[in-house]
């Protein structure tokens, strides 16, 4: 040999793992609420000049009851219409021309609205929330606006897309629509019901929910806590703390016996199969297990789906584990086992090789090898997410709103370490089985 | 009991923080949205740096507050070195450094990496090439040796120097199709001269390159003398000096220093070059000129002046060309730093009949930049996006390691990135005045315009003196733009009524189909053509023609991932009108008007397929004409060239067969069509891409 053999970098990867785990660091997490109710998490580190600014509200869809459907996801349109001193898409221009940028998502159980900023604008995007947490312009014509926008987005997500029914309604019937209509009924809402809703809905909607003492808001970043506690008291502090909205409950209930469906898609030109399965609760102990049986089965070339199902038996096109596809859950969720047939093949067929891929796990388990891999994947991920003020200020709201307190992102390496292949083939046997699944085939059909 | 004491204490807690914040002033919610906060000073420690025994300098950015560790190796190695004639070599070289090294093959190295959640990747520029690993910290061993054996002992496979050869080719040929990089090409090599800033990679060169140049190219470049190695994240210098020294070991030498500077032309006066690009209904404008070294102080006032002109989508080329006069999607400018001197450029691709006036405006707007002050309102809105930004773009270890490594490779400050908001923050409005005068030169300007020379001849010559050119950069004289392409003369009597069946093949699977029928219509015809392409297509095409090819109408409808698409179009009086509707990455669906000219002879691009049959096909036979994209609503110009004699078997059987490149789109694609009556089309290809289309019935 020419050049130095790995021996000598072996040694030295030892020295790294020991200092490695000496240097995880633990994020402390400043938490005070507002006399109004608003909760406000500070996390204050100076590794960058940036800045998150983070408001959730805990309001989604899961919120809603039957007639008033649509409106969690109906608002995060809303709050981008302008409030008494910002005109339209105003909010969005301001944060871009400070260097910083924005969105917003909604979610079964929470709506969450985030700004990045450069540090020195953390008093812009603090104004900015407040401004349209105190003062959102409710009128006739922004919502006949975007009731239309939103009738937009169901063509393109949900009609109009393959494979988006079978995504986004045909797992409604895993739940009970009586015993729990929060994750029974479709997020983006009926049509008729937000065509019915008036101003006055919406407006008790946004004052119910919209309130400082439904929200939390988490500045991470290189901020002064004392500042920003001084800007938040005087840009939220006169808003005014509104009645606790009603708790909203759902049964988590699994294995009812084995359900099936079929979906005729006319955007769909190949067949699919999705086996779906109940899971429970996001901040569940077996909530890990699954994840990385998620990534052992569905994530990256060397996947057992990928490996089985595309590149030897050529029976799918592509593949894909979801775990909780429409968010985290405080109430029972969802796993997703999906793949899309190659020209010829049919579903049938497709279904019994996926089907068998899934009891192998529940027969079998996985190798050490591959829970090492999706461990070291997780790691990773987890890791790279602490190193963006956004991320981390997202991880920390996750935190508080599913795993019961913002402290948990300083656990998440211990809860997804301690899994062993045991665990995996547990799970596996308790909640990925038939009678606990609902299996959905995508049949194309001609227009 | 013990219960409710619990929830006591509790309470209690809660009510101690709920008293802090109430303590809190009551104060009037503002009105306006707040000033901006005084920028505190970048946080980033000093970079520590030791030069190994070989001559490889290592600079570490220390941050152990996560156990990650990006690693960039950059070497001043880029096109720049590339020897004349094997222009592309440098990119070729950094392509395959991922692709096996030391005992991996390109597989294992990519199992390697994914199996620890890290990243890899090797990319050339003009100036330098780099080879970046971001791991967790716990895998720097690995990483380093990846990294090592990446640089160190690359495989230079056959296999994937042909693979990465057929890449870059593909690529190629559509920057060729590429208007904007046609346009690009050309600015450099007129900006530049003989200087190797002003070469670029051609079929040829890429074509010709060997085993024995990369090889070459790897063994001269490739030293860890003059290398620069930038670790950050968590490590210190102690463990990066071991480390690094034990992992590089055996490897010596200092690559040669950069190429004698080659005397680049200068300009006095300002000129037009007009690329002539035959049938093209738009035109691609570049206005702009050479600058500074990159270490030169004006660069922050420059960069700040440039931002107002066209940094953005609220700037004055945005908001003048497209806002207000609508001629065109998107104008922007930008600096662009080289080691060896930079350029200022502004660009904008515009419609033909507004070539002239776009150039003036483009002018225009340069000399007002340059003679009247810059508002207050604008100065401030640029210098709040460009200092805001900056920290957003040195977040993670990656983002770090590269920032400092492109600083230093350039020869910037030691304290470049640490200062830089400071020194941007302190541009003042006369400053960005002062260096925009010297970066932007509108009365020494080069004009780079590629379009239809016989529309724009005559009107740029009254802005500027115009040198014509071709696509190749070849010198053309105004009297050549009268000659006209000959005719396409198609022996139309080989046209049938006709369906024929075909299956389409991805990566050797069956994949969609494809099924053309041609039928008689009154004097004419009309061909109809159904595709379906997996679960990604579907479509259904009709195009109408007369008995003399003379093309009447287009129709094509389909769904591509769901989303409706439609090009509806006629063809009458030498012009096309109606609309289209496409898909647009990464979604959603543009629908612009189409009405333009329609050049006498031009083909639409769904009739070329049909009409193959009639072409008078011999070894060597060329045909030049224009075709007329009803997708985008724009002519260009197309060859339909003989490159093959070759025998065919497809599911339909097998057939001697011509084998027939058509080139000008952003594609080339390789038809075979039957050497005999009733000459049909018998297999399609598209290069670079995994998908055949072979003939089923």
């Amino acid at each position: 040999m020419m050049f130095p053999t790995f021996r000598r970098l072996v040694v030295a990867g030892a020295l790294w793992s020991s200092a490695a785990a000496a240097q995880s660091s633990r994020i402390a997490v400043d938490r005070t609420v507002l006399p109004n109710g608003l909760t406000l998490q500070l996390v204050e580190d100076h590794s960058t000049q940036v800045v998150s600014v983070s408001l959730w509200y805990d309001v989604g869809s899961r919120d809603e009851v039957p007639g008033k459907t649509g409106f969690a996801h109906l608002f995060e349109h809303m709050m981008f219409q302008g409030s008494a001193h910002i005109a339209k898409a105003e909010h969005g221009q301001l944060v871009e021309r400070a260097g910083g940028s924005l969105n917003a998502n909604t979610q079964y159980d929470i709506t969450r609205y985030y700004n990045v900023v450069p540090s020195n604008r953390v008093n812009l995007a603090l104004w900015l929330e407040a401004e349209r947490m105190r003062s959102l312009a409710v009128t006739d014509e922004n919502l006949k606006n975007q009731v239309a926008a939103v009738k937009e987005e169901r063509r393109l997500r949900v009609d109009n897309a393959p494979y988006g029914k079978a995504i986004w309604e045909a797992p409604l019937a895993m739940f009970d629509a009586k015993s729990c209509f929060a994750y029974a009924h479709s997020m983006i809402g009926s049509m008729d019901d937000l065509a019915a809703s008036s101003v006055a809905d919406v407006k008790a909607f946004f004052d119910r929910y919209y309130a400082p003492n439904n929200a939390v808001l988490t500045v991470v970043g290189d901020i002064k806590p004392a500042e920003v506690k001084r800007l938040v008291g005087e840009y939220f502090g006169g808003i005014a703390r509104q009645p606790a909205p009603p708790k909203v409950t759902c049964e988590q209930r699994f294995s009812t016996g084995a359900q099936r469906t079929t979906v005729k898609d006319d955007k769909a030109t190949l067949p699919a199969v999705i086996l779906m399965y109940r899971v429970p609760a996001t901040s569940h102990a077996d909530t890990p297990a699954l994840d990385l049986l998620g990534t052992i089965l569905g994530s990256g070339e060397a996947s057992r789906l990928n490996k089985v199902l595309a590149r030897e038996a050529k029976l799918a096109l592509g593949t894909q584990i979801l775990l909780n596809p429409f968010g985290p859950r405080r109430g029972p969720g969802q796993f997703f086992a999906f793949a899309i047939a190659n020209q010829g093949v049919t579903p049938d067929s497709l279904e019994k090789r996926l089907a068998a891929e899934i009891d192998a796990v529940v027969r079998s388990g996985v190798t050490p090898e591959e829970l090492t891999r999706a461990k070291n994947q997780f790691r990773a991920s987890k890791v790279n997410e602490r190193q963006q003020t956004f991320a981390m200020g997202e991880a920390i709201q996750n935190a508080t709103f599913f795993l019961g307190s913002p402290d948990a992102v300083n656990t998440d390496l211990d809860r997804y370490g301690k899994i062993t292949v045991d665990d995996i083939k547990r799970v596996a046997a308790t909640y990925l089985i038939p009678a606990n699944s609902l299996v959905v085939t995508v049949l194309p059909e001609a227009k | 009991m013990l219960r409710a004491l619990a929830t006591a204490r509790r309470a209690a807690a809660l009510a101690a923080v709920v008293l802090t914040a109430a303590a809190l002033p009551a104060q009037q919610f503002p009105t306006k949205p707040p000033a901006p906060l005084p920028v505190t000073a970048a946080q980033m420690p000093p970079f520590q740096s030791v030069t190994l025994a070989n001559g490889l300098r290592v600079l570490v950015v220390p941050n152990a507050k996560l156990p990650v560790l990006s690693m960039t190796l950059a070497f001043q190695a880029g096109s720049v070195h590339d020897p004349a004639g094997k222009e592309g070599l440098a990119e070729m070289v950094a392509g395959l450094l991922s692709k096996g090294a030391g005992s991996r093959e390109a597989d294992a190295v990519a199992a390697a990496i994914e199996g620890v959640g890290g990243t890899f990747a090797a990319t050339s520029g003009t100036d330098f090439m780099t080879a970046t690993v971001s791991v967790l910290s716990e895998n720097a061993a690995l990483g380093f040796e990846l990294l090592a054996d990446a640089v160190v002992r690359p495989k230079f496979a056959d296999k994937e120097i042909e693979l990465n050869r057929t890449q870059a080719l593909s690529a190629l040929r559509l920057a060729r199709s590429q208007p904007a990089q046609i346009a690009s090409e050309a600015f450099a090599r007129e900006l530049y001269g003989q200087h190797p800033y002003g070469r670029h990679a051609s079929q040829e060169s890429v074509k010709g390159l060997t085993r024995a140049d990369v090889v070459g190219y790897h063994a001269r470049m490739l030293r860890p003398g003059g290398a620069l190695l930038v670790l950050a994240g968590d490590i210190t210098l102690a463990k990066a000096r071991t480390v690094a020294t034990a992992a590089f070991a055996g490897w010596t030498g200092t690559a040669p220093a950069a190429p004698a500077p080659v005397a680049m032309p200068e300009r006095t006066a300002t000129e037009i070059v007009l690329v002539h690009r035959p049938g093209s209904v738009q035109s691609n404008v570049i206005v702009g000129n050479r600058t500074w070294l990159p270490a030169d102080p004006r660069n922050f006032g420059a960069v700040l002046a440039n931002h107002v002109l066209g940094g953005g989508s609220d700037s004055r080329l945005f908001m003048t060309l497209r806002e207000k006069k609508g001629w065109t999607y998107g104008a922007y400018s930008s600096l662009t730093r080289q080691r060896q001197g930079g350029y200022f450029s502004a660009t904008a691709e515009v419609r033909t009949e507004v070539t002239d006036s776009s150039v003036a405006e483009l002018l225009s707007q340069v000399r007002r930049l340059r003679t009247e002050p810059i508002t207050a309102a604008e100065f401030d809105a640029a210098k709040g996006a460009l200092v805001g930004r900056f920290p957003l773009q040195v977040e993670t270890a990656a983002q770090v390691a590269s920032q400092v490594a492109s600083s230093r490779l350039h020869g910037l400050a030691a304290d470049y990135v640490q200062t830089y908001r400071q020194k941007m923050s302190a541009v003042t409005p006369a400053a960005a005045q002062d260096a925009a005068k010297a970066a932007m030169r509108p009365d020494a300007a080069l004009i780079v315009v590629v379009g239809d020379g016989t529309k724009l001849y005559d009107k740029l010559a009254a802005i500027a003196p115009v040198r014509l050119v071709n696509t190749d950069g070849a010198a053309m004289k105004p009297a050549d733009l009268a000659a006209k392409s000959a005719a396409l003369d198609l022996a139309l009597d080989r046209l049938a009524p006709r369906t024929d069946s075909f299956t389409v093949f991805v990566q050797g699977n069956p994949f969609g189909f494809q099924r053309s029928r041609l039928e008689r219509a009154g004097n004419g015809w009309k061909s109809i053509e159904d595709t379906q392409l997996g679960p990604i297509v579907q479509q259904h095409t009709e195009v109408s023609f007369d008995a003399s090819a003379t093309m009447q109408s287009i129709l094509q409808t389909g769904k591509v991932q769901g989303i409706d698409t439609r090009i509806e179009v006629s063809y009458a009086g030498g012009r096309a009108k109606g609309s289209a509707a496409t898909p647009q990455p990464p979604g959603g669906v543009k629908t612009i008007p189409v009405d333009a000219d329609m050049p006498a002879g031009a083909l639409d691009d769904n009739a070329i397929q049909p009409l193959l049959s009639a072409f008078r096909w011999a070894a060597g036979a060329k045909f030049s004409f224009t075709v007329f994209q009803s997708g985008k609503g724009t002519a260009i110009p197309a060859t339909l060239t003989v490159t093959g004699d070759e025998s065919v078997t497809v599911p339909a059987g097998t057939f001697a067969a011509w084998k027939v490149d058509l080139t000008g789109g952003e594609q080339t694609t390789s038809f075979w069509v039957e050497k005999a009556a009733p000459y049909r089309v018998v297999k399609i290809a598209v290069a670079g891409a995994p998908i055949e289309v072979r003939l089923a019935k």
